[in-house]
């Protein structure tokens, strides 16, 4: 209980940190709303009456109080760009994001999985030298390249192909959340679920394949490692197939660290919606952040910011846990 | 979203579930429209966004696709003789799109609503030069606070859209914005922001139907996603693509173009600071840019070279002010000033990058031009709102690259502002200038106005206070058994679209 | 960054089971050949840009704006050259010559990749090593500010900060650092802290040594492999971003001939001249290869843990 209590502290004291750099950073950016806004023939006093209108008249201290006083109170401010409530936009928002980083976490373990399970079972040199390799590439080229690729790929080959959007916007979409790709799964409506996988499948791969490497290139040193112990022999010679040993023992042992050491990288894949969202104008919060940036759309940036902080918080903070538990030498570190 | 989007959309959705696609027109747009109010806040100065809110909502005054003007939702309009009053005359049979007539208050109360300071309109300083507005019938009177020539010409720009008094007071201005209704020719459907909007034809408008059932805009940003939607046929019609990519799917079968110059010009701004406070350097930078090797090379001929901050179509163009590429008169200007090649004149030039077609590339080869006769320019590369906020605080560099649009084409709200030192967007401000521009403010006699600013222009360009370079081509792609006809403000009206 | 790999403290990885022990010998010497290849040719164009680089990178030239490569240009006439091959590459949309801007872009990513690299560890190890050697207080404030800055989205942080700061190769430079030095720091406080218990430290202690002596003799050598590792990871990590950051508009400006400076152009004339993005797209690609080969092979040389 009281571990509880100073864990969630701790998130309160790091989102107040992250709070407080974001709101100096972004106000010592040059540009602001206001001169966004502008129009010729606007006088000084125009400027002062609409800088007085969106509280950006005061010191940046006071600012930041009156802001993080509204905030107690899950106000964090009105849009300067959409004009509505930064929560709402967020809260409307986020489902895109969120279900877009569940299917790219998806794949990538999909993916990672059949390919380290295939090398060590195979247990040759040049598969998996193969498999190396792959993975290096798949890493070694950034998500927002892999979505240019298919973008690219997508115009010469496969023109049914949608790369943009969540949906076709022909369709009216009567959904109760905005959950669309999960909550057409849950309630069966198989024909809405692979029309909304087809719009989401290009933007998540392209997260998913570094991911898929990273998670790969672990997954596969912990199996070759779970493979070389002795409970392996003593199932070998129970005549077990070398394939059934990968699949139950070795993966079995492999897994906890393997997700603990991966999900960190699941914070990088998060932080690349940002550019993905955008070039495939897929809806979600990282798409409205970088026109956020373009406008200057001070309050929105900072609750996206928050928001993101969170997701990492919780990340981070599951994934020292899993960490521990896998690894009882560590629970002397920190 | 449909959460966000009230009544209107409720029964809108209901009705549909697929669309035939002969009746649906599927637009690759390159900005994201934010917000609803069409007449407060950052979108309702950005020209491209003008489009989808000329859609959805009628302007008090029109313009046809070659800048000349027509009535909108005001019928007459004038001022009476010594120019202390103007009348309206507003539009019968015009209503809104949940059913209610448009009336005079609507637009009285528009326009006093965009004159108020609390509501945050950018042109506020303009629209409260009206006031003490009187209803009479159809017709509307009111006071001119303080003359302004060009009222009637602002009220078919920016801002100058009729919003629903009633329906505002009901459902507030967070309401409005997830539920907006207009009087124009489609209303909004579905609207997700970052992703698309759904326009539906709205039956009841006054003017001619609109020829497409429903009409998609999606928000495109990146030229590459718009290329690859029109090219697989996912969208109909795109714009604002690389002139290459202009050329290579307009030549494809299937797919067609358009281009049509536009209400907007590409102009090298120049700060009278360091050394731009040398006429030599300034006129021999203005000399030494070829601007048709440019608009040939660079931009395959998209483009219309100036030397005046009016393009061909604006009310105080004349082909008199010219500015010639002249090489060599730069190498002796500049020499006078003890400058060379191998002795180069120093300054910062900043330019966006990729907000306009090649606009980092033309100041790459201006860059290039210049060192062969002398100057020395280093490029930065800025971001729009940081121009912006230069430009307001006179903090610019010696040379800064940047768009001037002008969809009505009045030489006050190019000339005027531009160079105006008291503007706030001036970056020029000098008195000699000032003293030629001012008067011209309140000129009651339009052709005398019009000749003033050719006259100002002519001193600016023989003093090379400003570096106009060229208009811009707006490059449209669109699918077979369509057809366009293209705006010179830079429009792309899904009214302006019909099949073939 | 949201794609290259986080480093964390995945010892043990690629770890040499017993049974493929000489295959991942083997495996190792590959990478490592791959990898000083790789660095090598990135070096030598890097040193010798302005020898090797047929043309000047910055100077455009209208009259030959998008020529295809060498071997594929069939047209020598409309372009008015009698030599192909003065422009193997060919050239981008303004005519610079792409072989000389990949050379040349080959010098500034050395420099950022280092230097970033350079000032993410000064930083990184300095905090890292004061935190784990010292621990109380001094370990709470600098784990707390870790734990702020791995909190922030890195895309969108580095392009609120280069918005702040302006586009030069400076400022590019300060921003990956700013952001990446934390993945130093955690490595390195993890490994102090748990060198700190071990006998020869006490050792060294009992011997008189004071603290800076024995973090810099004692302390640091131990984790040295690791921060070799980390260090070419890091150039790599800092090339991506800094194409990352080209893409949308915000990096290195004045014309300077970046890879991502090329890759962002060569996009919007990927259906012209594909040659203009292949290019770079395929040198960034192969460098950040070679670097991680190169980082891990010589963890497992350096590494006596990991070699058993």
């Amino acid at each position: 209980m009281a571990r509880l209590l100073v864990t969630i502290g701790s998130i309160f004291l790091t989102l107040l940190g992250v709070s407080v750099v974001i709101f100096v950073i972004l106000r010592l950016v040059p540009g602001d709303p206001i001169s966004m806004m502008l129009p010729p023939g606007a006088t000084d006093e125009v400027r002062a009456n609409l800088e007085r209108l969106y509280g950006l008249d005061k010191s940046i201290p006071a600012q930041y109080v009156i802001w993080l006083r509204n905030v107690a109170w899950l106000d964090f401010g009105m849009s300067t760009q959409f004009r509505l409530p930064v929560t709402e936009i967020i809260l409307d928002r986020l489902p895109a994001t969120l279900e877009l980083v569940l299917l790219a976490s998806l794949i990538a373990l999909v993916l990672a999985f059949a390919f380290s399970v295939l090398a060590v079972w195979l247990q040759v040199d040049s598969a998996t030298l193969a498999i190396d390799g792959l993975a290096g590439l798949a890493q070694a080229i950034p998500d927002f390249l892999w979505a240019l690729i298919f973008i690219l790929a997508v115009t010469l080959f496969a023109p049914m192909m949608p790369i943009s959007g969540r949906f076709d916007p022909r369709t009216a979409q009567d959904f109760a959340t905005n959950f669309y790709l999960l909550e057409s799964l849950v309630t069966f409506r198989i024909d809405a679920f692979a029309e909304l996988t087809r719009y989401a499948v290009l933007p998540a791969l392209a997260l998913a394949l570094p991911l898929a490497a990273g998670i790969t290139r672990v997954l596969k040193g912990a199996l070759e490692e779970a493979m070389a112990q002795d409970y392996v022999m003593l199932a070998q010679t129970k005549g077990k197939s070398r394939l059934a040993i990968v699949l139950g023992e070795a993966l079995r042992n492999a897994m906890i660290p393997t997700i603990a050491l991966t999900s960190v990288q699941l914070t990088f894949l998060i932080g690349g919606t940002v550019l993905i969202e955008r070039q495939f104008s897929w809806p979600g919060i990282g798409s409205t952040a970088i026109s956020a940036v373009i406008n200057r759309d001070l309050p929105l940036i900072q609750g996206i910011v928050l928001v993101f902080a969170l997701i990492f918080i919780m990340i981070n903070l599951a994934s020292n846990e899993l960490y521990r538990a896998a690894d009882p030498r560590l629970r002397t570190v920190r | 979203m449909k959460k966000l989007l009230g009544p209107l959309a409720g029964t809108a959705l209901a009705a549909n579930v697929a669309f035939a696609d002969d009746s649906t027109l599927t637009i690759a747009y390159n900005v994201s429209l934010p917000s609803w109010d069409a007449t407060v806040g950052v979108s309702a100065v950005n020209p491209t966004i003008q489009s989808i809110y000329k859609s959805v909502y009628d302007q008090y005054i029109d313009q046809n696709p070659d800048l000349s003007f027509r009535p909108g939702l005001l019928t007459e309009w004038g001022w009476n003789e010594d120019r202390s009053k103007v009348f309206m005359v507003v539009r019968e049979g015009a209503s809104w799109h949940n059913g209610d007539p448009v009336t005079p208050a609507d637009v009285v109360w528009s326009l006093e609503r965009a004159g108020k300071e609390e509501t945050g309109n950018p042109i506020q300083f303009l629209w409260s030069t009206l006031g003490n507005f009187t209803v009479d019938g159809n017709r509307i009177d009111a006071d001119v606070l303080r003359f302004d020539p060009t009222i009637f010409k602002w009220m078919a720009f920016l801002t100058a859209y009729v919003l629903p008094k009633d329906y505002y007071a009901e459902v507030g201005a967070e309401g409005f914005e997830k539920a907006p209704i207009g009087s124009g020719p489609y209303m909004v459907d579905e609207y997700v922001a970052n992703s698309f909007v759904r326009l539906k034809r709205y039956d009841g408008y006054w003017g001619e139907a609109p020829e497409f059932e429903t009409v998609i805009f999606k928000f495109l940003p990146d030229a590459s996603a718009r290329v690859a939607e029109v090219e697989t046929g996912a969208s109909d019609i795109t714009l604002e693509i690389p002139y290459e990519e202009y050329d290579r799917l307009a030549a494809k079968d299937g797919l067609n173009g358009v281009t049509t110059p536009v209400s907007d010009i590409g102009m090298i701004f120049i700060n009278d600071v360091g050394v731009m406070e040398d006429a030599n350097v300034r006129k021999a930078a203005a000399h030494a840019i070829n601007k048709d090797l440019i608009v040939d090379r660079l931009l395959r001929g998209y483009g219309v070279p100036i030397d005046t901050l009016q393009a061909p179509e604006y009310a105080a163009f004349t082909a008199e002010t010219t500015v010639a590429y002249d090489p060599e008169r730069s190498k002796e200007l500049l020499a006078a000033s003890g400058y060379s090649p191998d002795n180069p004149v120093k300054f910062k030039i900043q330019t966006t990058r990729g907000f306009k077609p090649k606009d980092y590339e033309m100041i790459q080869a201006v860059t290039g031009m210049w060192k062969r006769v002398g100057i020395e320019a280093e490029i930065e590369v800025y971001e729009i709102a940081k121009h912006f906020d230069l430009r307001a605080r006179d903090a610019l560099a010696p040379a800064a690259f940047y768009n001037w649009g002008n969809s009505i084409g009045d030489p006050s709200t190019s000339t005027g502002f531009s160079m105006f030192g008291p503007s706030p967007h001036s970056t020029w401000d000098t008195e000699d200038v000032d003293a030629m521009i001012g008067p011209l403010w309140g000129e009651d006699d339009e052709d005398a106005r019009i000749a003033g600013y050719q006259k100002v222009d002519a001193y600016i360009a023989e003093n090379a206070m400003v570096i106009p370079l060229l208009q811009f081509v707006q490059p449209i792609i669109y699918r077979d058994g369509l057809s366009v006809t293209p705006h010179v403000a830079n429009f792309l009206l899904p009214q302006n679209v019909s099949s073939n | 960054m949201s794609s290259v790999e986080s480093f964390s403290l995945e010892k043990g990885r690629g770890g040499g089971g017993t049974g493929l022990e000489r295959s991942t010998e083997r495996i190792t010497l590959l990478r490592m050949v791959f990898g000083c290849a790789a660095i090598g040719a990135l070096l030598a164009a890097a040193l010798f840009a302005p020898w090797i680089a047929p043309h000047d990178p910055t100077l455009d030239d209208l009259f030959l704006i998008n020529m295809p490569p060498a071997w594929l240009n069939d047209d020598l006439a409309y372009f008015g050259i009698e030599n192909a091959w003065a422009y193997p590459l060919g050239t981008d949309s303004l005519g610079r010559d792409v072989a000389s801007r990949l050379i040349y872009g080959a010098r500034l990513a050395m420099i950022v990749g280092v230097s970033v690299a350079c000032l993410a560890a000064l930083a990184g190890v300095i905090l890292g090593a004061l935190a784990g050697f010292y621990g109380g207080w001094i370990d709470n404030v600098i784990s707390r500010i870790v734990d702020v800055w791995l909190s922030f989205p890195p895309v969108l942080l580095s392009i609120i900060l280069v918005a702040m700061l302006g586009t030069t190769l400076t400022s590019v430079i300060i921003v990956v650092a700013v952001i990446d030095w934390t993945r130093f720091a955690r490595v390195v406080r993890a490994d102090v802290l748990q060198q700190r218990s071990r006998d020869y430290i006490d050792a060294a202690r009992i011997a008189g040594g004071s603290d800076l002596s024995i973090l810099i003799r004692e302390v640091l050598p131990n984790v040295l492999p690791l921060l070799v590792t980390l260090f070419f990871f890091e150039i790599g990590i800092a090339i991506t971003v800094e194409t990352i950051l080209s893409f949308v508009s915000l990096s290195v400006s004045s014309g300077a001939a970046t890879w991502g400076d090329m890759i962002a152009e060569g996009r919007r004339v990927i259906n012209e001249a594909w040659w203009v993005m292949a290019f770079p797209v395929g040198a960034l690609v192969i460098t950040i290869l070679g670097l991680n080969a190169m980082g891990d092979a010589l963890r497992f040389y350096l590494d006596p843990v990991l070699r058993k």
